[in-house]
């Protein structure tokens, strides 16, 4: 926790510094009262003094703490960069698949290849669960979903 | 008279539907009491005024359900009004403790909404030259104190809370500044003009990424064994010892802060939640599961709900968004909110207060039994559950404005929560302080325009002096602490 502390604290920092700089370029207050760049700029500063403070409280730690590993072994992690991936692909071929085709293969991807299921298992939940969230967003409440070019 | 207006059959009969509805519109994430309540308005042009009223009041409440349902069985805030229910809510249904938790939530939303209505009937006309005396410094000392209040959820560490408030405020100052016209932080994108959308911030930094932490171990069950028995659906006598307080507070919380125009039941939901923590003999056991942090924010946004009529039928103010489309509802029947609409139609207004008394009621009876049913989708396995919640929380969010780019801030806080649970930072702080932001900053400059710059408007008007002492206090009560408890420790050792 302590190293990570420290990247984290350092990270903020930077974070702190970039808003100060974006909101040094906004227009400057004038009698009317704070500008925009007003909040930003105060955010900034207490920001990079909280990390700072978060810096130094995790440097002057003497160990690196009981609760072990932040991050979960090299397994654990490829999982969840598997969900992230998939939400990210399926995210963006949203409107070129359409909603239909889209949700069924992500389901499908998520319970086959992040969770490894029968493929028995993997189409039932895909067939389902495409057909209630289109049922339920599309039928009952009249949302628009995506389509494709084939027009589903 | 009221209620004999209100138990008209017809009446009662789309009061009934309007709560079904509700609560099935609260339940998905994204499409919330303020969407409900306009797609009804179409509708409601056949009815009469006061069915009309009568039914999107019933949507209301309903939905302000519905939200808490999926925030307690699956970490997803169906509306910001719900963030505060996910913390010892979804806590609860982890331990097996689901049907406590909903029938809580059902209950104290009950009593709550109860109390706000018999304080409508009893004091409205007194509560509008309150509601009126708050200020841009009440408003800005309020929310400050909200902030405050908030951060302080930062469990094991204080710092760390503050920086998750900080991160959101900076967060919500996405986009055109509302008085300067500015645009920041836009990176030149269309879509983030409007600033970021709450609705995926709040489902990725809750939902999405806590479907990740518990990917992390597929193998382990996410959910104790909930068991069935009726007795351990429903609230035990203990659980509801621990919470009469709570009730107490949050109803009183709720309904002072709905009536103010702009602060709503979100406000009133931590603001509760957060005093709770304070009064309480075990604040540190908050967040792990305890039903106190149930009943107080559910109590409190529903009382909020109620008092937020207040200004709306009194003085013909919305106190919020749903207030204000029920407004441009009433206005499009006829019926003109203000002053008057007491006096010259009598009938209607005590109608609608009689319907919101019925509704409460409706709600209790609709949800209890549904309980049970709602406690078994926990027994369906993770390995279903995870893509059903994965999909509904992207459809729900996608739904809201019909834009793609709003999963993509729901898949990026996905992700930031997922690194924020994983550093211990809270997420609720950054998800509130989206949500406040707006008003702080507005208030904030309104206030220091008037005073030309001085802050000592803050401290010379009593109510904004009262919050702004209380928020200061709240925020450096734990250094206080922990420098008393050094300068005792120091004390002790040389006794020794």
């Amino acid at each position: 926790m302590k190293k990570a502390d420290i990247i984290t604290g350092i990270v903020l920092l930077a974070l702190a510094g970039y808003l100060m700089q974006e909101a040094l370029g906004m227009p400057p207050s004038r009698t009317f009262g704070p500008g925009s760049g007003f909040l930003p700029f105060w955010l900034g500063i207490i920001l990079a003094a909280l990390s700072l403070i978060l810096i130094a409280t995790a440097s002057l730690r003497r160990k690196a703490g009981p609760d072990g590993p932040v991050f979960p072994g090299k397994e654990g992690l490829l999982t969840v960069v598997k969900v992230l991936g998939g939400l990210a692909l399926f995210t963006l071929l949203m409107e070129t698949l359409g909603f239909v085709v889209n949700t069924f293969i992500f389901v499908a991807y998520l319970m086959g290849v992040v969770q490894r299921e029968g493929w028995r298992s993997v189409f039932l939940t895909a067939l389902l669960t495409t057909a209630c969230l289109y049922i339920v967003f599309h039928v009952l409440l009249g949302i628009a979903l995506p389509r494709n070019m084939f027009g589903f | 008279m009221g209620f004999q207006v209100a138990s008209s059959w017809e009446n009662l009969l789309f009061c009934f539907l309007g709560t079904l509805l509700g609560t099935l519109i609260g339940v998905l994430p994204g499409i919330g009491p303020t969407t409900g309540v306009a797609i009804l308005i179409p509708i409601t042009f056949g009815m009469n005024a006061t069915t009309a009223i009568i039914t999107m009041a019933g949507v209301y409440y309903g939905a302000m359900y519905g939200g808490s349902t999926t925030s307690i069985l699956l970490n997803v805030p169906g509306e910001s009004s719900s963030v505060m229910t996910t913390l010892d809510g979804y806590q609860m249904a982890k331990k097996g403790r689901a049907g406590p938790a909903l029938g809580m939530a059902a209950l104290s939303s009950f009593i709550a909404g109860t109390f706000a209505v018999l304080m409508l009937t009893l004091i409205a006309p007194a509560l509008a030259d309150y509601a009126v005396s708050f200020g841009p410094p009440e408003y800005f000392a309020l929310t400050f104190m909200g902030l405050t209040m908030v951060t302080s959820l930062g469990g094991d560490s204080p710092l760390k809370g503050i920086i998750s408030g900080i991160l959101g405020l900076a967060v919500a100052c996405i986009g055109i500044d509302a008085i300067s016209g500015e645009a920041r932080f836009t990176f030149d994108s269309i879509h983030l003009l409007d600033g970021v959308g709450f609705i995926g911030v709040a489902v990725g930094l809750f939902a999405v990424s806590e479907v990740l932490v518990n990917m992390e171990a597929p193998m382990k069950r996410v959910f104790t064994e909930t068991k069935l028995s009726i007795r351990s659906l429903f609230p035990n006598l203990q659980d509801w010892k621990d919470s009469l307080g709570a009730l107490w507070r949050g109803s009183a919380i709720g309904f002072f802060v709905g009536v103010l125009p702009g602060a709503g039941a979100t406000i009133a939901s931590f603001m509760a939640y957060a005093a709770e923590r304070k009064c309480s003999r075990r604040p540190e056991k908050f967040g792990t599961g305890l039903i106190e942090g149930v009943a107080a924010p559910e109590g409190a946004n529903n009382s909020a709900a109620g008092g937020a009529m207040v200004p709306l039928l009194t003085l013909g103010i919305p106190g919020s968004g749903t207030t204000a489309v029920l407004m441009g509802a009433l206005i499009i029947h006829g019926l003109r909110p203000g002053p008057l609409l007491f006096s010259a139609h009598p009938d209607f207004v005590w109608g609608l207060i009689a319907s919101m008394y019925i509704g409460n009621v409706m709600l209790i009876i609709q949800n209890m039994p549904m309980i049970g049913l709602w406690v078994r989708l926990l027994k369906v396995p993770y390995k279903i559950l995870m893509p059903l919640i994965i999909m509904i929380s992207a459809v729900g969010v996608f739904a809201t404005d019909n834009n793609i780019f709003d999963v993509w801030i729901m898949f990026f806080f996905g992700l930031i929560g997922y690194l924020m649970q994983k550093m211990h930072y809270p997420p609720a702080p950054l998800v509130l302080a989206l949500v406040l932001g707006p008003m702080v900053e507005r208030s904030l400059r309104q206030s220091l325009t008037l005073s030309h710059g001085s802050l000592d408007i803050f401290f010379t008007r009593p109510i904004s002096a009262t919050l702004t002492a209380i928020a200061l206090l709240s925020l450096f009560a734990p250094l206080f602490r922990i420098l008393w408890n050094r300068y005792r420790k120091g004390k002790a050792a040389p006794a020794q």
